[in-house]
């Protein structure tokens, strides 16, 4: 095969030929050495056939030659599509700085955030990475790398124990890790620690503070325990009175427990209902037909519909219809004493701390009427009895 | 050509054994099948349709018939011919065409 190489590279065309001389001007064609090829006959003195576009200008002294004319019918190959985009090259011009400033653009720093700082302002941070040459508006390219970034940031920021620098496409993130500076504890004014209640001191422990109190002192309330002024009366300074101090205290209760208790128990047995929702209106669906339950307990669960999180104005409701048994319990008296007096000493407990202790208690008087048993009692306690008191200095007159 | 070179080129070809295409300029023909031929040592064309194809020889023409014949590369010595090759006939100088 004689096709020349690289056709579409150099642009070829398909040729009509028309003339009494046909053959000798295919002749005149092999003689000359152009390459062609395809040579279809179409009619009596008409013939196609391709040849390169750079030799269709020597065709002319061939065809004058032979007396034949030619029509083009095809053009096929770069050199056509060439000329064919260079009519629309405001076009192409278009694609290629589209992709040009895409580039442009996705080559440059558009958003930096800073993300961990607590204490220290974004704003500092910012300020430190614009020094660095990290700003909206920088080019990528002209950026440090990131290690260094990094390395320099953590030194300029004080305060920062780690500055991380991570660039995600146009966005560049700076975390900050704050070294960790201990916590200065509170500043408390100077103040005394006083007795909440009358008491008879049984411990006393001053950590910060004079004691002005000892164990087994009968103490009454609102009475300085441990002092917070240091010093006599000529070189005083007051300090942060601290310490705990326990103390025996009594507590009155007036306590009433009935004898008998109604108790409600569910059965077991229950009836379905289901109700269609829509809006404020639900339109039983399932479960009609009485209950003959005497007593009931309903449990109702609505479910409506959801939308990514949002209900819905309309959904299910189901209703759970539960028989309950009532029964009545009698209790002893005795029995009744001890439940009364475990709930008041869990009165105590919650009122006064946990580390509450009972040391004593004491029944002064209990009887026994409409089925309910009435007593007071005198609850002996070990509790803490310290509370402070800012010592608030006296101006005088 | 002159009588003592011929005798020199039909010496030679007996002694080499060599194929005579390429010592008198006679016509090669290869044809594949019914549907390709390719001709070597032509002279030129002469009548071209797509039924009928006459090229001219050395010592005549050779006219080939089928359908739809089409030439599909031409040199000065070479041809390829390809469509349905039906009839090859050879006519000798003198003879009709």
């Amino acid at each position: 095969m004689n096709i020349p190489t690289m056709i579409y590279i150099r642009g070829y065309l398909k040729v009509r030929v028309r003339g009494e001389q046909l053959p000798s001007f295919i002749n005149a064609l092999s003689e000359a050495a152009t390459p062609v090829w395809e040579i279809k006959p179409t009619g009596e003195q008409s013939a196609e056939f391709k040849l390169l576009l750079s030799d269709f200008k020597g065709l002319r002294p061939l065809l004058k030659k032979t007396g034949c004319r030619t029509t083009i019918l095809e053009r096929h190959g770069l050199p056509f599509r060439t000329s064919h985009l260079w009519k629309r090259k405001i076009f192409a011009a278009g694609m290629v700085i589209f992709f040009f400033t895409l580039m442009l653009l996705s080559s440059m720093v558009w958003n930096i955030e800073v993300e961990g700082n607590e204490k220290i302002a974004s704003e500092d941070v910012l300020e430190a990475a614009h020094k660095e040459g990290v700003y909206t508006y920088q080019w990528i390219f002209r950026l440090k790398s990131l290690d260094r970034l990094s390395a320099d940031l953590t030194a300029q920021i004080p305060g920062t124990s780690w500055v991380g620098v991570e660039r995600k496409g146009t966005s560049i993130t700076i975390q900050v890790v704050e070294a960790s500076v201990p916590k200065k504890p509170v500043l408390q004014s100077p103040r005394h620690l006083v007795s909440t209640a009358d008491a008879v001191i049984t411990s006393i422990y001053a950590e910060k503070g004079v004691p002005k109190v000892q164990v087994n002192t009968r103490v009454k309330k609102g009475e300085v325990l441990i002092s917070g002024i240091l010093g006599d009366e000529e070189n005083q300074r007051s300090v942060v009175a601290k310490g705990e101090v326990k103390g025996l205290v009594w507590h009155e209760y007036q306590i009433e427990v009935p004898l008998t208790k109604k108790k409600n128990v569910l059965t077991g047995e229950y009836k379905s209902k289901s109700y269609l929702v829509l809006g404020n209106r639900a339109v039983q669906l399932w479960g009609y037909g009485d209950v003959d339950y005497e007593v009931t307990k309903t449990l109702s669960l609505y479910d409506p519909l959801t939308w990514r999180t949002k209900p819905l104005p309309f959904g299910w409701m189901s209703e759970k219809v539960m028989e309950v048994q009532q029964t009545t319990e009698t209790i002893t008296e005795d029995e009744a004493k001890r439940q009364g007096l475990e709930s008041a000493f869990r009165d105590i407990l919650a009122k006064y701390g946990a580390e509450t202790r009972l040391v004593g208690q004491k029944i002064l008087h209990d009887k026994k009427e409409n089925g309910k048993v009435y007593m007071k009692v005198l609850f002996e306690v070990e509790e803490s009895i310290s509370k402070e008191l800012p010592i608030v200095y006296n101006q005088g007159e | 050509m002159s009588r003592i070179s011929r005798n020199l080129q039909k010496w030679t070809q007996d002694i080499l054994d060599l194929p005579q295409d390429l010592l008198f300029d006679l016509p090669r023909l290869t044809l594949i099948g019914n549907h390709e031929l390719h001709i070597e040592n032509h002279r030129g064309v002469i009548q071209f349709t797509s039924e009928k194809l006459v090229l001219s020889l050395n010592d005549g023409a050779l006219e080939i018939s089928g359908s739809g014949l089409s030439i599909r590369a031409i040199q000065s010595t070479e041809v390829t011919v390809a469509g349905k090759v039906q009839h090859i006939q050879y006519i000798e100088r003198g003879g009709k065409p």
